[in-house]
């Protein structure tokens, strides 16, 4: 079992840069409020006066900014944990769409100003690059995770996209280099979001390779939880041991009491992301998490 | 083959969709990938230092030609689908084909042949269909509820182009056309699919960035049921972070919109279980897990499909000859707007 890296409660980042998995619509509206950064640092001030010392950032374009307004926020960049989510795969896709995925990574480190630490790329082209397969990997994580240098990170968790995706192909090496590498070079937990926890853990478990921390959806009506609800609550009760649970709202359709008031009966569960979008839905939203019982002091 | 033996998986096009594909063909029961076969040599060297047992090649035929493979999934560049298709399906093999199923019908006709003379199980990558929303307005559209049909209006919009593009995706050559093929064809599919055939279309196009495909199209339909109503598309339109399809219908009895996230009925009087008034169903009271899930469940809905009719030898709906109505429909709109939205009538089908 690894030890939990996570913060109680975490402050989620969707509001902030346009996605609403019930409503694009509102989605939208949120992004255009919160294309200031000043606007999510005030919600980031709102969230530490109820107690919130975690925060999940995707590497979208706005999370430079921000990253940076906490970091220059002594009290912000002391005490609050910053949860990178990566990659910020929306970014990748509009531009593989242009000239391919493989050229896509060649093009994101090429332009990083990282040239130094990925030098390897330019002492043979391509080929060399091949055959460095971590090597390209590190060198995109170091990329992605260069805004929020500085700033506290104690787990750092892979999108559910492409652990899905390594879950599928069974690309079990990939897993056991995400983890040693965040401890080697960030001093950070390597963690995975996923849709398919049943999955994941009996992978793990056929690899031989401890159970990691996870991000993954928790709620009563089974929305994004894979292959189903039951499944996946055997696996929130023994199966895995540090979750953070998401989607715990199912997009705004249980009412927080109806939604922290389920989590609770699952011990693995040591975190949950809380979307906030205003001050008011703020208020109300950690009145129903203290009610129920969640220490986010 | 037994239904004890996992099917043998074969992926052409190791882009985002092969990934996809591959990964949850891979990841379910009773299948296993086995070959991979892409032009970048980079990806196929990336893909051969980290997966055992799955064979890498850089050319399709090379692959036919080693056998050991029950089905593949064809996502290359949409102006090489049918001949690489029609390959395989010569070979015996079971053909899944991503969407769009050709730049136009005409480079579709050699593939529609080749299952003429060897029909084995084939499908086209229409997945919006698996989207429980979809699925439940389709439902909802086949109970009857609005009564006959009178208008309909439908989007689809998408803030993906904003400077001239690059890539095969904006060549018209290799990709058949701009917005209305691509994105907006999950449309035109599922018009058809919940209204049935078109007695004629007028289209207009435009561009706004590209130079060889449109950015921009406009088209009227109206179905032999005697449905009319207008679409809209733009891969340029700001605001839509990911391609987003909205379907309002009008009939006798009330209306129905649809999109990604919920589905909304008004009835004015009850019609069997349903209500007068409104009946909203969002993404959650919809959604129902699947066995494993990469891209959104609607693309492990159509794998299993199509696995399942491979298995089988049976057929699926979203099939080549559906595939080849909708691009007939593609085809009709780029000719109306060629002349100026003249209207374009389809022969009985």
């Amino acid at each position: 079992m690894t030890k939990s890296p996570l913060a109680p409660i975490v402050l989620g980042h969707n509001a902030f840069f346009g996605v609403d998995h019930l409503s694009a619509a509102r989605g939208a509206e949120r992004a255009a409020f919160f294309a200031d950064p000043q606007n999510i640092l005030d919600m980031i001030h709102t969230a530490y006066d109820h107690g919130v010392r975690g925060m999940m950032m995707s590497t979208h374009d706005r999370a430079g900014p921000v990253a940076e307004l906490i970091r220059n926020d002594p009290k912000l960049s002391q005490d609050m944990a910053i949860y990178p989510l990566l990659p910020y795969a929306q970014k990748y896709i509009t531009k593989a769409n242009e000239m391919g995925l493989i050229n896509v990574v060649i093009d994101a480190l090429s332009g990083s100003g990282l040239k130094s630490k990925v030098s390897f790329l330019w002492q043979g082209g391509k080929g060399v690059l091949t055959k460095d397969v971590t090597g390209m990997l590190s060198a995109l994580i170091r990329l992605e995770l260069n805004i929020f240098r500085g700033l506290n990170m104690p787990a750092v968790f892979l999108h559910d996209a492409l652990t899905d995706l390594a879950l599928g192909l069974e690309l079990k090496d990939i897993f056991s280099f995400f983890i040693e590498e965040l401890d080697k070079n960030h001093n950070s937990q390597g963690s995975f979001a996923t849709k398919n926890l049943p999955l994941l853990q009996q992978r793990f478990k056929e690899w031989g390779l401890p159970t990691p921390t996870v991000l993954t959806h928790a709620n009563k009506i089974g929305f994004h939880m894979n292959p189903s609800l039951p499944a996946c609550e055997d696996a929130l009760n023994e199966g895995v041991s540090n979750v953070m649970a998401m989607g715990t709202l199912a997009s705004g359709y249980l009412s927080p009491d109806e939604a922290y008031s389920y989590l609770g009966q699952f011990p693995t569960i040591k975190s949950v992301v809380v979307g906030v979008s205003s001050s008011k839905h703020a208020d109300e939203t950690f009145a129903a998490i203290k009610t129920n019982g969640w220490d986010n002091t | 083959m037994t239904n004890a033996s996992p099917l043998r998986i074969a992926v052409v096009g190791f882009g985002k969709l092969g990934l996809l594909h591959a990964g949850i063909a891979n990841g379910l029961p009773g299948s296993k990938l086995v070959a991979v076969c892409d032009n970048s040599s980079t990806t196929m060297n990336v893909l051969k230092s980290q997966m055992q047992g799955v064979e890498t090649y850089s050319d399709y035929k090379t692959m036919i030609a080693k056998g050991g493979i029950d089905a593949v999934f064809i996502a290359t560049p949409t102006g090489s689908h049918a001949p690489i298709a029609v390959d395989f399906v010569n070979a015996g093999i079971a053909v899944f084909i991503e969407k769009p199923l050709a730049p136009n019908t005409e480079q579709a006709l050699p593939l529609m042949e080749a299952l003429e003379r060897t029909p084995v199980t084939n499908m086209v990558g229409y997945m919006g269909r698996y989207i429980d929303t979809f699925a439940k307005a389709k439902a909802l559209i086949d109970s009857g509820a609005l009564g006959g049909l009178q208008m309909l209006r439908t989007s689809m919009y998408v803030a993906q182009l904003f400077t001239k593009g690059k890539g095969w995706r904006y060549e018209q050559k290799e990709s058949g056309g701009g917005v209305l093929i691509t994105q907006n064809g999950h449309v035109i599919d599922k018009l058809l699919w919940m209204f049935g055939d078109l007695e004629y279309v007028t289209g207009q196009t435009n561009t706004l960035y590209s130079s060889t495909v449109e950015d921009y199209a406009h088209a009227y339909f109206a179905f032999k049921s005697g449905l009319t109503g207008f679409m809209d598309a733009s891969w340029s339109a700001r605001h839509f972070r990911t391609p987003t399809i909205s379907i309002h219908v009008q009939g006798e009895h009330g209306t129905l919109d649809v999109n990604d996230d919920d589905v909304r009925l008004h009835l004015e009087k009850a019609h069997g279980d349903l209500p007068a008034d409104w009946s909203i169903w969002r993404g959650p009271d919809l959604y129902q897990g699947v066995p494993f899930d990469i891209g959104g469940p609607q693309y492990t809905r159509q794998a299993i499909d199509f696995l399942e009719a491979v298995r089988t030898g049976t057929t699926v709906e979203t099939d080549v000859k559906s595939g080849f109505k909708t691009q007939s429909v593609v085809d009709a709109i780029y000719r109306s707007a060629q002349q100026n939205g003249a209207p374009q009538f389809f022969a009985e089908q």
